[in-house]
């Protein structure tokens, strides 16, 4: 079992969702959160016109988080979907960690491992 | 990159000291971090003051995926910057990650 985290755009959330459910993997917990990547932020206007002051800085970025529980087999094919469904090319598209899960349980049947999330 | 693990690290610190971590960790290299507003307790089982319990406390979760090699460093920057020296100061979790994929350009590695 493998615990997908991505960080996306928001706006790019409805899409993923319906690519997700496509490929049959419907359940997902989002959260809404802020940050920042390599780029430090968003810098304005421009970063070759770089100032150092925090004022033209925007230093978090909101975005949005999701959180897949996802047998190891079809690690691959979501790391797959939501790549292309999220690549715009541009800096800020996100990224994608898989960690490892030891256990699962379904609180209203008290199934556990991969039964709790099939 | 791509040999080495990867180690997920998960901060849960005081809301009013996240930007000096922030700032700490910019300067000793780890930019990259993602915040989200969490609510929770301790030990103490939240803070009583007075006659008013509160139960769960605003913090903050940072969320930072370093190489293995970069993990020490980054604790300690996060350990020191976030120390008041009193009780809610938080904790530092960290994690293993098997891979990590820009979606930018589709390549694998922080």
């Amino acid at each position: 079992m493998k615990e997908v985290l991505s960080i996306l755009q928001m706006n790019k959330m409805d899409a993923t969702k319906d690519a997700l459910e496509v490929i049959g993997i419907p359940a997902i917990t989002a959260y809404k959160v802020t940050g920042r990547g390599k780029q430090k932020g968003l810098q304005i206007p421009s970063p070759s016109q770089l100032d150092q002051s925090d004022k033209k800085r925007m230093k978090y970025l909101p975005k949005r988080m999701i959180s897949l529980m996802v047998e190891d087999e079809f690690v691959p094919a979501v790391v797959a979907v939501i790549t292309k469904v999220n690549r715009t090319g541009n800096f800020g598209d996100g990224r994608i960690f898989v960690c490892p899960v030891d256990e699962a349980v379904r609180i209203r049947t008290g199934a556990r491992g991969n039964e709790a999330i099939s | 990159m791509g040999c080495s693990g990867m180690k997920m690290i998960r901060a849960v610190i005081r809301p009013e000291t996240v930007d000096k971590v922030a700032d700490a960790l910019e300067a000793g290299g780890f930019v990259a971090l993602t915040r989200m507003d969490v609510f929770g307790r301790g030990k103490q089982k939240g803070i009583k003051v007075g006659n008013v319990v509160y139960d769960n406390l605003p913090k903050s979760m940072l969320m930072i995926v370093v190489d293995d090699g970069n993990l020490e460093p980054a604790v300690k920057i996060i350990e020191e910057s976030a120390r008041t020296g009193n009780i809610g100061d938080g904790k530092i979790f960290v994690t293993p990650v098997d891979e990590a994929y820009t979606i930018r350009t589709g390549t694998r590695g922080l």
